[in-house]
């Protein structure tokens, strides 16, 4: 038999694309990942992701700075970040959502401009962590700063302290919440002298000569973290 | 100056800010013991100078780094070196100063452990939080590999090494060596089933050795001056000096380098210059936060990882916290607990389920809305938290919080009984202690 | 690979394994039941999470996880010890320590996993009586399944899935610790082709289909066997029937055909068997309803009256309809004119050929390839069961991927080479495939590279390639050839057909030119092209549709509305009214795959069992006794009055389906390959097949390619609660051509080719191919069908309305 209308009728005159992939992420579904037209990265952050990709050996591994990344440009990780982010890596939106909602330091809601973490735990609590965190909350009311309360930040040796912006100070007092806050508003340089950096070794320092005051009585209620601010 | 008691090899120059680059690093002899290593000895003779070191990893676990390097198949495969630098146990801090005061020493012990480990690819694991130090760190990876001592053939030896720091974005659990490597891969950090162990099948699924910060700093020193020297300070079983972070309710909080063995009451009272005056010591941790307490009967002690063993304790990573007569202990149990609950990774369910339900029964507790026989639940709760998680982070609090419910029942029965009555937790305002700056 | 069998003792008992598979498994061969949550095979890897399966295990001080421990020989295991015992009580209640007991108002009691083993395994007391988590109560994960977050244990099997099974990665764990929940990226619902399977695999009543919520309790209902013939995946499915209406579909586990998973359209489009739209008794032009003897003897005359210039074509039906319709037409009718194809077909010859036993994969073969080369279809479309398998073979087993498709497919990702090439170029390209396999340089060269030394190559092959002729079944067996594909074991071809039972309405003899059995050749029998230009000429007066809707599924609508217009008489059977119903004399009711007793033949050759679970509505009835009964009518006598008899007429007819019976099928099907009558096949008949010259054409504008999307189709439009998926007919088109058409994403364009054109939506796909754009078939409204004429299209753009005006 044949058929009755144009028999094979093939179209072969169009070039045949060939995309070679080594290096695949197995049957990692493209359908899910946003193409870059759909996302409008800017080159900068483009540009960056990639750069962070191609210090591993599995691009996959730029997931943290890329994150990273996203919240340098806008703050916090917000969905089109994120989008443009996965978009770059070829992941799916939501593989970066769920790495990002996992650490503390990357935020999937909006936080403000100038963040502080502010030490609650066992040796910063014993020294007033807990009444630091207070008076920055209250020093902070209305300002472009987000303030919590954070674990350990490894830094008991300046108990109660506080990382401000990436940079750690400490032994702080409840008073110079403010003037840090202060400062921050105003661009200028944060608490100089109780900056970690300018600390020299323990070993190094005479010992105490300070006077001992007595603690307040009291029996805080400590249920309910203080988270954000 | 260094105080005495203390010895210094990896603190050694630290207090000289030029340390933290190449040629102040160098003045000091630095990276010799590199080009030593790369132009003269083989794989084996650096593995064997640290197995016979018996040096033990500063991490926590105290296992032998020699032993952990020579597990690593041999072959063509790619293998990986991991530096642990997540640092986040309450009352862990040494990483930090190592870093910080002297990051070449670290570079310089990756790239000597890379040859032991034949690993091409080196990273370096630092905490998030650590931004100061990770800036720190990639200027002076940046000064290595201008200087030849990383990247492609170094020194002309044929030999690659690409070292990455890669910043983590704030989850302790990361510092769970199988966790981190999840982290490192761009994923949650979620601590892997073990077997397969990370010498076996780690990064990408290769070989790989990770190491603490500490642990690592001290390859150079050894490879330098041989195993027998370092096995000249210290005890048989914990050999070399260690960095403990001192904090709490002591006048003096910081870092001391110390030889281990020493008593455990010399570096609490002797450096870091006991509890303010008028105060006592009621309990310390003697390894971080996950270490079960101790009490001041036992502050003469040897501080080794053998002796804080057999007191049912640990030496851990080597963190001191000390909390002085004013501090509560039911309160101070939440304050752990709360950290664990916090940092859980929620993967599995002792861990996940049992912090959270021992926060709640010790939030009960100082709020006086418990009974004795909560506490008895809380003491079962956390024997059925040992043993049956996936990772050891569910056993770091129920070790702690069980050890201060058994030492220290009749305080929480009493402040079950007296809440609502003043209660001193706090304990010293800071400008008491801030003399030190 | 020789699996070492070993002994362990578990309890004291001896338990012979293999070494190396998990002790939970182990275990449960000898009877020792160690409870999981976690733990599920299908997923993958164990993760060990639960931590509900810990053992003793001598040697070993710490308790272990059995679902993650390799068994070795010589393993002493404990799993009721003191210790044992504590470890599963504290377990059981740390997971009830946020789980909220609610059992009599959840979906699951009765049927909970957790329920089971908290009274098996756990304390019997609770000491917990602080406040639980508490999240909203179910809110919508997506359109067709609810989420109740409170009753998560998170024991990671849904992510996982999402993850490791399905690879759409769209449902993913979020917050950590105790907060974890389970959710998707900026709270948008989860919309994923497989994404029921949740329900399915979710041990407690946290993910509930919306489809089943309050519907029924584990006691009122019965469950019962049946294959999916929504595609030709046939997956295996159990039906939950209340007062003899199918109130769910789940999987039954079948490791040869579907591995345990369904997609939506299986799972969520039993609402249709209901719908309004279906035919509920037989019917006469108009609409008026009549009763069966005068439907009947109003078909057959109108049969009889074409005298002999009659035709007929089969889509949805089983091996025994499609046998009995053949009958019909050459026996009662006395033509040949039989097609079960939507479009051009290959000849008998070639379809001989391609069904040689040592030619056919078995789909569990796929697990094991060493190559997969996907050729001409994309597999989540068109057979989606088969996109799990593929994606299981590489990820577990390293298979490696090779695409060469028109379009670009889901698999992709995956693939380690791909080509694109224009639309109706198969033959071509698979014919320099093969030439680049067997040593040439040539355009097909890198990918070549992949198949060439490969051992175990499987090639998947879609049934649209066969729209380009004979030549295109040439290149296949040629480059099959090339990869030395027969008779190697685990290596194969399978084919991805245009509809569910394709490969059995062949064999049943449902071809112009092959009866039963693909016996000889028959001379004259006209195609479904044929027969519609028949109709079209007047030479065919009379035509037969039994489950087939040419308006909506064939190419070239407007040749078909033609044809259908022309003929004189119309007898179609049809679940449900379509455009094509409204246009036939006579229209009998068909029944659905909850209803139908018959069997279906799997593209590996697997004779599986369809079977009535549910209550036929109206006046339906069985479509064999209505078939014979019309066959009486035009006095012939066949011997077939049910299913049994008309089974046995069908194994006799077919000499390679002769050793099956329906035990021999039983609850998981067989494959003829399989059986001793395998050999009876007809064997190729020497020669060449037809070598017609592939005609090139070209054209002006930018080339059409088309495609069955998942979602096109009645299945949406007559299941509520897929509604949500009906596609909106989209133009895909590359970057580069959108620009040079200044056309954006969303942009609403017509498409147009001779006189016909659709309209459409912006699709900007990077994945493209320059010069060529691709519309769904099967859409509503916007029926990429139109634009086909036989032959390569092209389509001039017009833009209608911008995004951004
Ligand atoms: C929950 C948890 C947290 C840990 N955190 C750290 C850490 O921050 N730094 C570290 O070096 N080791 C940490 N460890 C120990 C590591 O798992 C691992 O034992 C160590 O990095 C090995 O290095 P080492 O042998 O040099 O000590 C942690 C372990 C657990 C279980
Ligand atoms: S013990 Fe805790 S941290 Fe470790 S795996 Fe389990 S949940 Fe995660
Ligand atoms: S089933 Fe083994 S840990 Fe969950």
């Amino acid at each position: 038999m044949s058929p009755v209308d144009g028999a094979g009728i093939s179209n072969p005159n169009l070039p045949v694309d060939i995309a070679v992939t080594k290096g695949r992420v197995p049957g990692r579904s493209e359908e899910q990942i946003p193409e870059l037209h759909e996302v409008d990265c800017p080159p900068e952050l483009r540009e960056r992701i990639e750069g962070l990709m191609a210090r591993y050996p599995d691009r996959r591994s730029a997931s943290i700075p890329a994150l990273w990344a996203v919240q340098e440009r806008y703050g916090w990780c917000t969905p089109d970040g994120i989008r443009q982010a996965a978009a770059v890596m070829r992941f799916t939106p939501a593989d970066l959502e769920s790495v990002a909602s996992f650490y503390d330091l990357l935020h999937t809601d909006p936080v403000g401009t100038h963040r502080i973490e502010v030490c609650t735990n066992i040796s910063c609590w014993m020294r007033g962590g807990d009444e630091l965190l207070d008076a920055f909350v209250a020093a902070g009311e209305g300002a472009d700063v987000h303030i919590t309360g954070f674990e350990c930040l490894g830094a008991c040796d300046i108990a109660p302290m506080a990382s401000i912006d990436q940079r750690y100070y400490g032994p702080l007092e409840a008073a110079e919440a403010a003037t840090a806050i202060e400062q921050l508003n105003a661009g200028a340089d944060v608490l100089p002298d109780k900056a970690l950096a300018a600390r020299p070794l323990a070993g190094d320092t005479p010992p105490p000569t300070g006077r001992n005051r007595e603690p307040e009585s009291r029996n805080r209620p400590i249920d309910g973290e203080v988270r954000g601010g | 100056m260094a105080d005495p008691r203390e010895t210094r090899v990896l603190l050694e120059h630290a207090e000289d800010p030029a340390l933290r680059t190449i040629d102040g690093y160098r003045g000091y002899g630095g990276y010799a013991t590199l080009e030593k290593a790369y132009r003269e000895m083989e794989q084996d003779e650096v593995l064997k100078e640290l197995e016979d070191s018996g040096l033990r990893g500063r991490g926590g676990a105290g296992f032998s780094m020699g032993k952990k390097a020579s597990f690593l198949p041999r072959g063509e495969m790619a293998k990986y070196l991991c530096c642990n630098a997540d640092e986040s146990e309450p009352g862990a801090f040494k990483d930090r100063e190592l870093m910080q005061r002297n990051p070449h020493q670290l570079i310089e012990g990756i790239a000597i452990a890379a040859l032991a480990a034949d690993a091409g690819h080196a990273f370096i694991f630092i905490r998030g939080e650590y931004a100061e130090q990770a800036d720190i760190l990639d200027a002076a990876v940046a000064e290595a590999y201008e200087a030849g001592y990383l990247g492609k053939d170094i020194l002309g030896c044929r030999r690659d090494l690409e070292l990455v720091v890669h910043r983590g974005a704030g989850a302790y659990i990361c510092g769970e060596e199988t966790a981190l490597l999840d982290a490192l891969e761009g994923k949650r950090g979620n601590p892997r089933l073990k077997p397969p162990f990370p010498a076996v099948q780690g990064l990408y699924g290769g070989p790989t050795l990770i190491n603490n910060v500490e642990t690592l700093s001290n390859v150079p020193k050894i490879v330098a001056n041989g195993a027998e020297w370092f096995k000249g300070f210290g005890t048989e079983q914990s050999p070399g000096t260690k960095v403990v972070s001192i904090s709490g309710g002591v006048r003096r909080p910081g870092n001391y380098e110390v030889e281990l063995g020493i008593p455990t009451r010399e570096l609490i009272f002797g450096l870091a210059g006991g509890p303010e005056p008028g105060h006592e010591i009621k309990a310390f941790y003697p390894g971080g936060s996950s270490s079960p307490v101790l009490t001041p009967a036992e502050l003469d002690l040897p501080y080794s990882f053998e002796a804080m063993g057999e007191a049912g304790s640990m030496l851990g990573s080597g963190s001191i916290i000390v909390a002085d007569d004013r501090v509560s202990i039911p309160h101070m149990a939440l304050r752990t607990a709360r950290f664990y609950h916090h940092e859980s990774c929620g993967k599995c369910a002792p861990c996940r389920e049992g912090t959270n339900w021992t926060v709640k029964m010790l939030e009960r507790v100082v709020r006086g809305e418990a009974t004795p026989m909560d506490l008895d639940i809380i003491s079962s709760v956390q024997q059925n938290i040992i043993g049956h998680c996936l990772c050891v982070l569910g056993d770091s609090m129920a070790m702690p919080v069980s050890a201060m419910v058994n030492k220290f029942r009749d305080e929480f029965e009493r402040v079950i009984a007296e809440a609502g009555m003043p209660i001193a937790i706090v304990q010293g305002a800071p400008e008491a202690l801030g003399a030190a700056t | 690979m020789s699996a070492k069998e070993v002994t362990i003792v578990v309890d004291g008992r001896e338990v012979s394994a293999v070494e190396g598979e998990m002790l939970h498994d182990a275990a449960r061969k000898g009877d020792v039941e160690i409870p999981v949550f976690c733990y599920e095979p299908k997923l993958g890897e164990p993760v060990g999470a639960c931590r509900m399966c810990l053992v003793e295990i001598e040697g070993i001080p710490k308790l272990q996880t059995s679902c993650s421990t390799p068994v070795r020989d010589g393993m002493v295991v404990h799993t009721r010890t003191e210790q044992v015992k504590h470890a599963q009580n504290a377990v059981v209640e740390f997971l009830l320590v946020n789980h909220p007991l609610d059992c009599p108002v959840c979906d699951k009691g009765g049927e909970c996993p957790l329920q089971d083993i908290t009274m098996g395994w756990g304390p019997g007391k609770s000491r917990v009586i602080d406040e639980k988590r508490h999240f909203q109560k179910p809110i919508e994960l997506s359109p067709l399944v609810a989420i109740d977050r409170e009753r998560c244990i998170l024991c990671y099997r849904c992510v996982r899935f999402s993850q490791e099974v399905s690879e759409d990665s769209q449902l993913q764990l979020l917050d950590r610790g105790d907060r974890t929940f389970v959710g998707t990226f900026d709270d948008r619902p989860y919309v994923a082709p497989f994404h029921g399977n949740i329900t399915d695999i979710c041990p407690v009543g946290a993910l509930t289909s919306y489809t089943y919520r309050f519907r029924a309790r584990p006691w009122d209902i019965e469950q019962a066997g049946s294959v999916c013939t929504l595609c030709p995946s046939q997956c295996n499915v159990s039906f939950t029937v209340r007062d003899e209406k199918v109130k769910r579909v789940i999987t039954r586990d079948n490791h040869d055909v579907d591995d345990g998973w369904l997609c939506d359209r299986g799972r969520y489009g039993f609402e249709m068997f209901e719908a309004e739209e279906r035919i509920a008794g037989p019917r006469l032009k108009g609409g008026a309803e009549v009763e069966w003897d005068e439907a009947i003897a109003a078909a057959a005359a109108g049969l009889r009256a074409a005298g002999g210039e009659v035709a007929a074509i089969v889509g949805d039906a089983s091996n025994e309809e499609g046998y009995l319709v053949g009958r019909l037409l050459r026996e009662g009718l006395g033509s040949n004119d039989v097609d079960s194809r939507q479009s051009r077909g290959f000849s008998r010859a070639a379809v001989v050929r391609l069904a040689q036993p040592d030619l056919t994969i078995k789909v569990r073969e796929i697990d094991d390839a060493d190559v997969i080369l996907v050729a001409g279809t994309d597999p989540l479309h068109s057979s989606p069961i088969l996109d799990l398998r593929v994606r299981k073979a590489i990820r577990r087993n390293g298979a490696r991927l090779v695409v060469a498709t028109e379009r670009p497919t889901a698999l992709d990702g995956g693939a380690e080479a791909i080509a694109r090439y224009a639309p109706g170029g198969a033959t071509h390209f698979l014919s320099e495939l093969a030439a680049a396999v067997g040593g040439a340089e040539n355009v097909a060269s890198p990918l070549a590279e992949s198949l060439r030394g490969a051992e175990k190559v499987v090639v998947i092959w879609g049934e649209r390639i066969a729209r380009e002729g004979d030549g295109a079944a040439t290149a296949l067996l040629d480059l099959a050839d090339a990869c030395g594909v027969a008779g190697a074991e685990g290596a194969g071809l399978l084919e991805v057909p245009d509809v569910t039972n394709a490969r059995g309405l062949r064999e049943a003899g449902c071809l112009p030119d092959a009866g039963p059995g693909l016996g000889a050749e028959l001379a004259g029998g006209r195609s479904t092209e044929q027969i519609r230009a028949g109709l079209i000429s007047g030479e065919i007066k009379s035509l037969l549709l039994f489950g087939a809707d040419p308006l909506r599924d064939f190419p070239d609508t407007p040749a078909w509305e033609e044809a259908l217009t022309a003929a004189d008489h119309i007898v179609c059977f049809s679940m449900h009214e379509n455009a094509t119903t409204a246009k036939a004399d006579v229209v009998f009711p068909l029944e659905t795959h909850a209803e139908k007793d018959g069997t279906v033949t799997h593209p590996d050759g697997r004779l599986q069992r369809v079977r009535p679970s549910a209550s036929r509505p109206g006046i339906v009835q069985s479509n064999i006794v209505i078939l014979s009964l019309l066959a009486e009518t035009l006095d012939l006598s066949t011997g077939i009055d049910s299913q049994p008899t008309a089974f046995a007429a069908l194994t006799e007819a077919v000499p390679f389906y002769s050793s099956i019976t329906e035990e021999k099928i039983g609850g998981q099907g067989i494959r003829w390959q399989e059986t001793e009558a395998a050999s009876t096949i007809p064997t190729p008949d020497g020669g060449a097949l037809s070598s017609e010259p592939t005609t090139s054409a070209t054209g002006e504008g930018l080339a059409l390619g088309t495609y069955r999307d998942l979602w096109a189709g009645p299945i949406t439009e007559l299941n509520p609660p897929l509604q949500f998926l009906t596609p909106q007919q989209r133009l895909e088109i590359s970057p580069a051509d959108a620009a040079r058409l200044d056309l954006k994403q969303g942009d609403v364009v017509r498409v147009g080719q001779n006189g016909s054109s659709v309209e459409a939506h912006v699709l900007i796909k990077e994945r493209m191919s320059e010069g060529t754009v691709f519309l769904a078939e099967g859409v509503q409204g916007g029926n990429a069908n139109a634009l086909l004429n036989g032959g390569p299209v092209w389509v001039e753009i017009q833009k209608l309305s911008g995004v951004d005006a």
